[in-house]
Order: C-alpha cells, then structure tokens, then sequence
C-alpha cells in the first residue's frame, strides 16, 4: 500500500496556528535563551565579535584542567556504565534465567534516585570513613578512596547511568530476528564469535544510543560533582562562575557553548554512526534469539555478578534510607541510634517543597504531552513544509545542559516582569517550570511520536471517510489509541523533571519557591538537616518509583492493544 | 435498506506527486449501482484513485463529479464516501458495536436510531452475535465485514474497496468475494473496488478499468477486455497472452501474411476489419493453441508450426507447455484428463493456433 | 483545546503565587543554614502576625552578585551574613542602607578591639562568631591522633591527609580565618604557616559547609571552621569537639537593610528583632550555636557556653578589616592558584618533606638538613612579596572588572604565572627533599 502519510490534503488554518505557536513557544524558551548564551561568549564589552573570551579560557590551566578532567569523567563513566550494563543485557536476552526480573529492576532503581542524592549517602557507605572502608580497614588494613575527586564522581555517574544502556540494549538485542542467529549458526559461527560478528554489531544502535546519552548526561551533570565538592569540571566551574562573578561574566558562557558543543558531537556522532543501521529486523511471525540454559558453575557467576551489582547500585538508596532514620551516622558502619523526627521534620516545615515539586512537574508534564502531541500531529499527519524542524528545534534541548538554559533564561529575561505585575519573572516559579518543560521536550515528544506512529493512518482516514473532522478525529481516535505513549512521555517527563537540580539552582531564589530537589539540596547544606534531607530525598525517590512503575503499566496497557489488534 | 445510487465521472483528472505523474489524464464513468472495479499493477495508480475519490488525495487538473456536482473541493468527511481500506482499519480500542456506531455517532443521530441501524447492519453481514467484541479477536473475514458493516450503515453515495480481499487466504478469498458480491447487489451502491488480481476483477465487476503508470489502458466489461484487448499489456495482464512481434506484409482477398519475427511468415484468414500494413503484435490465448505430435493428424482450420517442447508444468487442470517456434517461445495450455501423458521437455511438437481467436494489436 | 485550559490555570496559579508575595513580606538574603533562618523566621512571624518572612538562600558570593544585578524596588530587603568584606563591597557599591534605629542600645560597641557595627553605620553586628578547629573525636582515636590546640600544632606531620579547609574565594569565614593568620603572624610568616598546614590537607572544599560536614560523619579528621557550625554538630550528638586557638578573632555577623528593598519599614522590625533579647536567646539553640552580641547578664545561657567577650580578650590579633577588604581578591586568588588547584603538587612536596625531617631527625646530616630546608623554603615562600602587596596600584589591578578583555586577560596571565611557579616551586621542593632524604644514612 502505498506510503500512507502522503497526503497532500488542504491544510486548514488549524495546523497553522499550532505550528505557529509551538515555534514561538521553542523560539522563545529555548533558541532565544541558548543563542543569548552563545552570543554572549563571543561579544566584548563593547559589543563586538571576539574570541578572546575562549582564548582567555584555554590560557587559564584551571579551566583546561576542568575541560579534560569533563572530558575524561564522561568517557570513563560511559565505560564503566557499559561494564556493568553490557553482561547484565547479555544475561538477560541470551539465558533462561530467572534472575531477570531481578535484571530489569536493577535497570530502573538507578534512575529513581537523583545522583546528587545519592552521592551524599554513598560518601557514608564509600566514602574515606565510609561502612565499606571502615570494615576494609578493620579486616584487611586497606581501604578503598573511591569516592574521592574524580574518581568518585566517576563511580557515582557510572553506577546511576547504567541503566541507559542495559535498556536500550535489551531492546536492541529483543529486536534481532532470531533467524540472523540461527543462519549464522548454520554457517558455523558459535560462542563467543557469534556474538561478536553477528549479535553484538546488530545490537550496535541500541548500544550507541544509550552510551551517547550516558556521555552527555554525565558531561552536562551539574548536581553530582557540587554536592561531592568536586569543582574541577566544566559544569560546576560554570555555576561557579555565574554565581559569584555574576550573570555577566563571560566565562560561564564559554563553558555553556562548549558544554553545547560537545553534546552535540556525541549525539550527531552517534546518530551518524547508527544511520542506515537500524536493524530492527523482527519481523512478525520471526522469534527472538534462542534463550539458552545455564550451567550450574555459569549460573553461580551470573548470579554473583547480579547480586554486586545489586548491592553497588541499591548502596545509595539503602544509605539514604538510613541517613533519613539515623540519628547521628559518623565515623561508623551504620548509624548509632535512629528515630522519625526527620520525617516529622519534613512534613511540617517542607510539605510546600512537596506541593511545588508537584505543581511544576505536573504543569510542565501537560505542556510537554501537549506540545509533543501536536508536533507529532504537524510531523506524520499534514503536509506542512518545514515540519521537521519543529522535531529539531524541540530535540535540541537534549543537547543543552540545564545550567546552560538556566543561565540563558537569568541572561534573557533580566530585567522582564511578569506581565501585568511588576514582580521581575526571573524571581517567579514559572521559569523553573518552563525549564523542565523545555528540556523534557525530547522525551516525551519521542514518546508522543512513537506512539502516533503505532496508529496506522487508515485508522484516522476511516473515521474521516465516515464523516468525522479533523478535530473529532484527533479526539475520537488518535489520542485514544496514543493514550498509552502519552501518558508514558507524562511520567517520564515529571519523573526527571522531580529530581532536577541543575537548573533549579539556578532559577530558584526563595525557600518557598522551593521543588523538593533543591529542597534536599538546601536540607544538606546544614548540619542538622542531612536528617530531613533524607527524609525529603527518600520521599521523592517514592514518588518517581511510583511514577516509573505507572508509566510502565501504561505502556504495556497501551502495547498490549496495538498487539491485539495486529494478531487479529 | 435501500441507497442511493449515484454515477462517478472522472474528467481529465491528473496527480503528480513532486515531479513525478501518478495519474494522467483520467477519464471515467461509472453508471449507478454498478460493481466496478480498478485493475492494474502495483504502481499503477489505482489506489490513488481510490483516494482521490475519498478524498484523501487532490489532483492537481481535471475534475470528479458525483452525481454531476464537482466534488473537487470536498474535504473526505463531507464526501459521505465509504471506505473500506485493505487492513480493515477496525478501531482496536472499541467494540464491534462501537466501530460500527462511529460515523452515525459523528452525525449525531439519535440514541434509538443507532441502536436500530448498528443493530440491522450487524444482521445484515451476520456478526449480530459479536457486536461486544474487540476487533482484536476476531478473524480476518469477521474484521472485513465489520469495516464494511461500519461504511454501509451511515448510507454514503459510494462505496470504495481498497484491496478487500488481499489480507485473506484463498479459500477465504472466494467465499468473500461472493459474499461482497450478493451484498453490493442487495444494497444497489455504486461500489467502486481496487485490486491487482484480475480474477478477483473480473468474477465480481461489472465493469472495469484497467491502469498502468496512470494511464487509463482500457474499460469495459470482462469479456470484452479479455476477448478484444486493445494493447499489449491489457492483453497480457488480463489473462495470459502469446504476443508474436511482427509485421503485416500483405493483405489479400481472402489472406493476410504476417511476418513473424523469428519464426517467418503466417499465412492467416482476413479478418472482416482487416488491420493495416505494418509493424504489428499477433495475441492469441494458450488455451486456443493445441499442441499435437509432429507427424499426426492435424485440424486443417488451424495454422499449424513446429516447435519443440522447452519446459512441461503440471497444474492439475491443464498443462502449461512452453514451446520453442523458431526464435520466438510460445505458451499452450491444454486440458487434462486422468491418463493423459504429458509432453515431456525435447518434444518435437506441432502448435495450431485458431485464427479466428487472434488479435492484432498495433499498441 | 487543552492547551488552552492549561494555560488559564497556569495563569491563575501565577497570579496567586505573586499576589501572596508581595503584602507584608519581608525578603531576607542570607547564606544562613536551614536551622537557623527558619528559627527566626518561625519566631519571628509568631511574634508578628501579619508579616512574612521570604528567605533566599545564596552564599555570600552570590548574594552579592545577586543584589548587584537587580534593580532598585526589586531588591530583597535584608543582607544577613558572616563575613563583613560582602558588606564591604555592597556598601562601596552603595547598595545598603542606613538603619541605626534597629541597633540594640545594650550591645556593647566593641568585641574586643573591634567595632560591633560599621563604623560608616551602613551594617550592623548581629551575632558573633570566631573561629577554630574541630576534629572528629572517633576518628582521632581510630588514627591515634592528639587533639589539636593552635594553627601550628596543625603543621605537624602526625596529621598528613586529616585535615579539610574550604576555600576562601569560596568561603568568607575560610577568608577571615586566613586573614587573622596572616594578620597575627605577618605576611610570610603567615603564608609559610598556612602554606605547611595546606600540605596536610586532604582536601579544600568549595562550600565551607562541606568542611564541617565532613568531620561530622568522619570524613575528615580536623577541620578549620567557624566555631558555630563545629559546636551544632557537636550539640546535636556528633562525636565532634571544637577549640579556639589564640591566634583567633572573633568577628560579627551583620545584618543590613539593603538601598532600594521592597519593604524596608517591615525590614526595620526584623533586624531589630534580631538584636533584641527574643532574637538573641535563639542563638543559643543547639542547632544553631552561635555567640550573642548582647551581654549574659541579659540572657539565659546554657552551661559551659563560650562567651564571647573572654575569647576575645585571649585572643591575640586585633582583626583590621580595612586591610582584610583591601587586600582580599589578592589572597584568595593566590591562595586558589598556590593551594586550591595544586592541592596534589603541595601534598606530594610535603609528604617528601615529612619523611625527609623523620628520617634526617633519625640520622642527622648536615648537608641533608641544608637541603631540607632550601626544599621547605621553596614550597611554603608566597608567591606575592609583603612589599606588592602593599602596593595600591598592584591591589587597583586586582580591583578591575574581569569583564573587559584585556585586563581579564591581564589577570588570568598573572594567575597563570603563579600557578605555573607554584607547581614548579612544589616539585623542585619535592626532588630536594627526597635528596636530603637519601643524605640521612
């Protein structure tokens, strides 16, 4: 049949008017605020083109020594991330083995807890005198500075990243047509160099995609590295610079570009990398690669392999459920006593921390469906030119740290009020919110986008030949059948938009104005609140368990009736 | 229920996408309440006049009149054309009930009217019994009469077929197809249909057109496209044809010679319109060629040439035999009966062709 | 369609939100820990129905570059800090405004040698604090440490690797603790001494915070703080302990109404309330342990609670801000360039010269010692001379807004070049004191 989206149909004025808004909407809370940020690294004082600032960058060690030492965490933290997720993906896929769902879980526990949370509980189980080391020390007389400097930021990166690439992985591996492994069996390829020459480079996309991810992320992350004192990388020299030398100083904005910059390579090389390779080549009536069984010696490693890993990656949530009930936790391996004042604590001084964090995500959750909705529509339904761009301009934010668009947004709207009132808007909550919006975009529009993708055409072409319009279509059909995407791109977007911290640092000048993220972050600026700073951060580890654990029913709900329907 | 019937005319419709032509200068008629079908390739163009005709297309020239009204502009949901897509398009998150219901819903017609039409076109396709099923469990005929169920019951001008029948298996195929056949006649809608399987077109149509590179070829019934082609490629895609390139070197009282190229000259009997000189395609059916042993007794009627056995297929109703005639190969079917032998590959055989059965085709 | 009902509640909550922030607010910038900006403001709001009180937490940096870049009538209305130079620089950029009313009649005008309040009247002591060393007790015990007393107990080599200290271009308490070094010891003696303690450091933070965080959970064994964060800890159960060495000052936390504030009449209340004896009893909270300006005859202390006045009178530098202010982005850009970012390099020489005084004390060497002394020499010598700077001129350049091009070139290239000597400077340090080590035999 022919390609069902070719439809030259007249275009309404309706498409119009959303394309016309949504571009103001990115123009004006995403290119403005980037490009003032990119401008202002290369203009003087006196307005003019310069590339002095950059050349007093690369002149000052410090910085050099911040970009390699980025440079260097982000590529280890992807290796280790790799380590760890590459066998895990591996076990799961190729084994019968009833370890997997201990697998997936370990695939999600990392992403329900901010980093920067868990680094402070890791510096209690890790740390120099630390649980771990402290044992190490009695038993064995040496202990292990994992946590210190780079090296430290490193573990807590890999450990918290990992699952960006277990999944796709997995993904990429479920994908391959069974076929391609048993011809290549036939062909007497086997072990080891099966997987090798025929799985592995099959599964190279999925892989791709989530290290390139891994390694942005991590090279953008301002909240790990800050909260472990580690100063010596881009983005916290970046936030330090702004916060104490000021909005104007120049060299914020040289690290912003180069911050930009380099997410953009590791994503283009990665897209490039994986052009023309995508190989999901199950068809339907094709299986999955064999599943084999393990033999009693082989399931004793993986199991131990799992279980480290386990016990690794749960540290940070086992330390700060402690740290929220401990009552003083020092120089000890557990705490000395416990109780639930912090809890206490938190409910009664923080809980418009908790109604914040609500609001924002919530708000910026809608907006994100909403708008990835409609340029989902503009894109695979209407023949309006330039289309595209609106998935462009939306999938740019991935590449722009939270910083960089925070301190775009400070640059910008210095000076604007909010209309009507005289309060200045850069001291108001809806820049926080537009943040999250802006840079959850991606997600949830390729949520939205994949999910209109699964409804063929014809099924929207029927209700029209039956007389509904456009709109009643998009009502009676579309969203329906998107239901479940959508409401997987909402969770995902308020998930991570609750454990933002990079730009809420920036953005958020009051207590009141608060998201439980820099609630946590203030709480552990104090000596007594590392409590309730527990407490706040078990809490919202809660909250996007929960969410994540939703999402997924949704998407299985929404995946079991596009099924449904293809059986039939 | 008892529709409307209202004709379709197409004049000098033409769609390009970009730059290339997807249809040329169309010209249609389609009489009320006639079963027509569109045939061709794939590429041909047929789906897209299918589209075209619900709207989901817009030719760039000539115009599409239901009825005589230019319905050029009309976007699909004001057409009241029903269309039923090759995969059913069934609405995964409703009932059978509720995909029916849809276009009614859409007109807002009342609760009780619903209730009566939904429930007397269930009857009608027989699947009265599943109306509070999900599409997802039924079966690939019980789907393709819902999706027809759910275009009838809001009584629209015309009915378009979009490749019906190619989602199921054979068996299925021919029970749909009569199936469709008995229903179009009982509603009397004027039922347009697309298909690339010229026994699906010619068992059920009426009438059909056949396109290729979108361009109209030839319309008409299938006897008269089958019997008296008037191209190469209508000749050869409706049913399988012999064409003998050659030319026409004489035309005498009572014969014709053709030179066959590759083979030599044929004397044959003048035709009442005898074709003109020249360059000129000779078409004959392979079920009007016999396919005797070189030295028997053969029927003087026919006009008789040696070839020799290249290749023998066994189809349980007749053998297809390919002949090698000179350069030129030519295909015989002939009729089997239990104990019949077959021809084996090397035989040397003699073809008779029936000279009242050919066609000159000069395109 | 949803869109739009989006946007009107989005709208709607918006309006609320800015509604409730404006009547009979009171914004209070301040780098002020949790425990103690809620305890005033909860007290405070008790005691004043119908005001509230907004609290911004930045840093004493950031505070000042926030207050800079808002324009007048959008300003927060109370400055609430440590360190007096951020008061300094936002009354030289004429950003505070005068408010004697508010001062408290019976604090006394002067903590030792030095003047409660500012004397030009643009900011006022509110609290007091000096500064110290804390240690983490357990951790001590497991490593058979002794407990520190004074700065040079923290030069011996017993306590490589133990101690923290954030970085004074970070933290305005870590700047105030290293000007009264360098106050009480002198320009070079003070920098050797610092430079020597530096080089049992494990490790200069960024946030002050994380100095006494990291003792409290054991992290650090010794920390150079300020003395209310180690005593909080140590209030609220930590195994931590605390000291004033005599070469302290005790200096005041200063609250001031800042030019152009939205609400100063409702300001005024708050930084009265603060100096009144309400406000000041909430010091002595646990949580909170900070120094009362007012005297203990007017309050409740709790037993064994340091009092400021005697801490003062031991403490042997008369602490001249003038100078401090004068001379502050020189020090701490030098101590950046000669400790913060060669933290690795200033370790590695010291270790060598710990190990090379242990061995040559075992095996005296003449030559050795000789060799020893030249490597110490080299690695704790400050890069910047007693005469520069003293120099205004040389200060002026300091002064200058890195924001044009050339002097910001101009002052990284000179930060460059005493990062390039300092390492250099280390690592011959290093080689000499390894020789002097091979001498002992």
């Amino acid at each position: 049949m022919q390609a069902a989206a070719l439809r030259p149909g007249t275009a309404g004025p309706g498409p119009w008017i959303a394309f016309g808004l949504i571009l103001a909407f990115l123009l004006v809370f995403l290119i403005l605020p980037v490009g003032t940020v990119i401008y202002t690294a290369f203009v003087n004082e006196g307005g003019v083109l310069t590339l002095g600032h950059f050349a007093n960058f690369f002149s000052q060690g410090v910085f050099r020594e911040s970009f390699f030492n980025s440079l260097w965490v982000a590529l280890a933290a992807t290796f280790f991330a790799s380590v760890i997720a590459v066998p895990l993906a591996y076990l799961t896929v190729r084994f019968e083995f009833r370890g997997a769902l201990l697998i997936q879980t370990l695939g999600v526990l990392p992403l329900i807890m901010p980093p920067f949370v868990g680094a402070v509980a890791l510096q209690l189980i890790f740390g120099r005198s630390g649980s771990v080391n402290l044992l190490l020390d009695d038993w064995f007389g040496f202990t292990i500075p994992i946590m210190d400097g780079l090296v430290g930021v490193t573990f807590v990166e890999s450990i918290h990243y990992f699952p960006f690439i277990l999944l796709n992985l997995v993904a990429a591996m479920r994908n391959i047509d069974g076929a391609m492994e048993e011809s290549a069996l036939n062909l007497g390829a086997r072990g080891w160099r099966l997987f090798r020459r025929v799985i592995f480079p099959l599964a190279m996309p999925g892989y791709l995609a989530g290290a390139a991810l891994v390694f942005v992320k991590v090279f953008d992350d301002l909240g790990t590295p800050l909260v472990m004192g580690v100063t010596n990388m881009l983005a916290p020299q970046a936030y330090l610079r702004i916060t104490s030398v000021g909005v104007d100083d120049p060299l914020g904005y040289v690290i912003s570009v180069i911050m930009i910059a380099f997410s953009i390579l590791a994503l283009w090389m990665a897209a490039r990398v994986m052009k023309g390779k995508d190989y999901a080549t199950l068809q339907k009536g094709g299986s999955a690669l064999q599943k084999r069984r393990l033999s009693a010696w082989e399931s004793a490693l993986a199991y131990g392999w799992i279980v480290l890993i386990l016990l690794v990656t749960l540290a940070p949530h086992i330390g700060i459920l402690l740290m929220s009930f401990a009552k003083v936790w020092s120089f000890s391996v557990l705490p000395d006593a416990y109780t639930l004042e912090h809890y206490g604590t938190v409910f009664s001084d923080a809980n418009h921390m908790i109604g914040n964090t609500l609001l924002y995500c919530l708000l910026a959750a809608g907006l994100d469906v909403v708008i990835g909705t409609a340029i989902a529509y503009l894109i695979l339904r209407t023949q309006l030119p330039a289309r595209r761009w609106l998935d462009y301009l939306a999938s740019a934010a991935l590449a722009i740290p939270g910083l960089v668009l925070a301190i775009g947004y400070l640059r910008l709207f210095k000076g604007m009020n909010l209309p009507f009132t005289d309060t200045p808007l850069v001291g108001t909550w809806v820049l926080i919110m537009l943040a999250y919006a802006v840079r959850r975009l991606p997600y949830a529009l390729r949520s939205c986008m994949a999910a209109l993708q699964q409804v063929h055409v014809s099924l929207e072409e029927a209700a029209q030949s039956l007389g509904a319009t456009r709109l009643s279509t998009i009502r009676r059909v579309m969203v329906p059948l998107m239901a479940g995407g959508i409401l997987a791109g909402f969770v995902t977007s308020f998930i991570t938009a609750a454990v933002e911290l990079s730009a809420t640092l920036l953005l958020a000048s009051t207590e009141s104005q608060a998201p439980m993220s820099y609630g946590i972050y203030l709480y552990m600026q104090s000596i007594s609140g590392r409590g309730p700073g527990a407490a706040l951060g078990v809490l919202a580890v809660v909250v996007v368990g929960l969410g994540t654990y939703f999402s997924h029913r949704f998407v299985e709900r929404s995946r079991a009736t596009v099924q449904a329907k293809q059986e039939g | 229920m008892h529709l409307n019937k209202v004709s379709l005319e197409a004049r000098h419709i033409s769609l390009s996408y970009g730059s290339t032509e997807v249809l040329r200068d169309v010209n249609l008629k389609i009489e009320p309440g006639e079963f027509f079908a569109l045939l061709g390739p794939s590429g041909s163009g047929k789906s897209t006049l299918l589209r075209l005709i619900a709207g989901f297309n817009q030719h760039q020239r000539g115009e599409l009149l239901v009825d005589g009204q230019d319905i050029t502009g009309t976007p699909p949901h004001a057409r009241n054309v029903g269309m039923v897509f090759q995969n059913y398009a069934l609405w995964p998150h409703m009932t059978v009930w509720d995909n029916v219901a849809f276009g009614l819903v859409e007109r807002r017609e009342t609760k009780d009217a619903i209730r009566r039409k939904v429930g007397a076109v269930l009857e009608l396709v027989g699947l009265a019994a599943y109306a509070q099923r999900r599409p997802g469990q039924l079966s690939g005929g019980q789907q393709q009469r819902v999706a027809l169920a759910r275009t009838v019951v809001i009584e629209p001008k015309l009915l378009l077929l979009d490749e019906p029948l190619s989602n199921l298996d054979k068996q299925l195929r021919v029970q749909m197809r009569e199936e469709l056949k008995n229903l179009q006649r009982k509603l009397g809608l004027t039922t347009i249909f697309v298909t690339h399987d010229q026994e699906e077109a010619m068992t059920t149509a009426d009438r059909m057109a056949v396109l290729d590179k979108g361009i109209l070829q030839q319309v008409g019934a299938a006897a008269g496209l089958y019997d008296f082609p008037v191209n190469r490629f209508v000749a050869g895609f409706v049913g399988t044809a012999n064409l003998l390139e050659g030319e026409v070197t004489a035309v005498g009282g009572e014969t014709l010679t053709f030179r066959v190229q590759g083979v030599g000259e044929l004397t044959l009997p003048r035709p009442e319109v005898p074709p003109p000189l020249g360059a000129m395609a000779l078409a004959f059916r392979p079920h009007q060629v016999s396919i005797r042993v070189r030295d028997e007794q053969v029927d003087a009627s026919r006009l008789w040439l040696n070839g020799r056995v290249e290749s023998a297929e066994f189809l349980g109703e007749f053998s297809r035999y390919r002949v090698r005639v000179g350069e030129v190969a030519m295909v015989t079917d002939q009729p089997h009966y239990a104990g019949l032998a077959m021809f084996a590959p090397g035989a040397e055989v003699r073809l008779g062709i029936e000279p009242t059965q050919v066609r000159f085709l000069d395109r | 369609m949803q869109r739009s009902l989006f946007t009107a509640t989005a709208a709607a909550a918006l309006a609320a939100a800015c509604l409730t922030a404006q009547a009979g607010t009171v914004t209070v910038l301040t780098s002020f820990p949790k425990e103690l900006t809620t305890a005033y403001q909860k007290a405070f709001e008790a005691a004043n129905p119908g005001i509230k009180i907004e609290i911004l937490n930045k840093n004493t940096t950031a505070s000042v570059a926030y207050v800079r870049e808002l324009p007048e009538g959008q300003r927060p209305d109370v400055m609430w800090a440590s360190a007096p130079d951020a008061f300094e620089v936002l009354s030289s950029f004429s950003l505070l405004q005068s408010a004697p009313e508010v001062v408290n009649k019976s604090a006394p005008a002067k903590i030792g040698n030095y003047p409660l309040n500012d004397p030009k009247g643009m900011y006022y002591g509110q609290a007091l604090a000096g500064y110290g060393i804390s240690w983490n007790t357990r951790y001590l015990k497991a490593h058979k440490l002794a407990e520190p007393r004074e700065w040079t107990d923290l030069l011996k080599p017993e306590y490589f690797g133990h101690i923290a200290i954030s970085s004074p271009s970070r933290s305005g308490t870590t700047q105030l603790t290293v000007e009264t070094i360098l106050q009480g010891e002198g320009w070079d003696k003070g920098w050797a001494q610092l430079l020597e303690m530096m080089g049992n450091a494990a490790a200069v933070t960024d946030r002050s915070f994380a100095v006494p965080d990291g003792v409290n959970n054991g992290q650090y064994g010794i920390g150079i703080v300020i003395d209310f964060l180690a005593l909080a800890g140590k209030y609220s159960g930590y195994p931590v302990d605390f000291v004033y060495p005599s070469m302290t000052a005790v200096v005041p936390a200063n609250i001031a109404l800042i030019a152009g504030a939205k609400n100063p009449d409702e300001a005024k209340k708050f930084m009265a309330y603060t100096m009144s004896v309400p406000g000041q009893q909430l010091l002595f909270d646990p949580k909170i342990g900070r120094l009362p300006i007012l005297p203990y005859s007017m309050l409740k202390a709790p037993a064994g609670y340091p009092v400021p006045q005697d801490i003062a009178k031991r403490a042997k530098v008369q602490f001249d801000s003038q100078l401090s202010g004068a001379r502050y982005p020189v020090v701490i850009s030098l101590f950046d360039q000669m400790v913060t970012f060669r933290l690795k390099e200033l370790q590695g020489a010291t270790k060598a010269i710990h190990e090379a005084a242990r061995a040559l004390k075992a095996k005296p060497n003449a030559k050795g010692s000789e060799l020893l002394a030249q490597a110490r020499s080299l690695a704790y010598t400050p890069l910047v001379g007693a005469e520069n700077v003293k120099n205004p001129e040389f200060l002026e350049l300091f002064r200058k807004s890195r924001r044009d091009v050339a002097v910001s070139k101009q002052l990284t290239g000179l930060e460059q070049m005493w990062a390039d000597k300092a390492r250099a400077n280390y690592e011959r340090a290093r080689e000499l004191a390894e020789q002097a080590r091979g001498m002992a035999k």
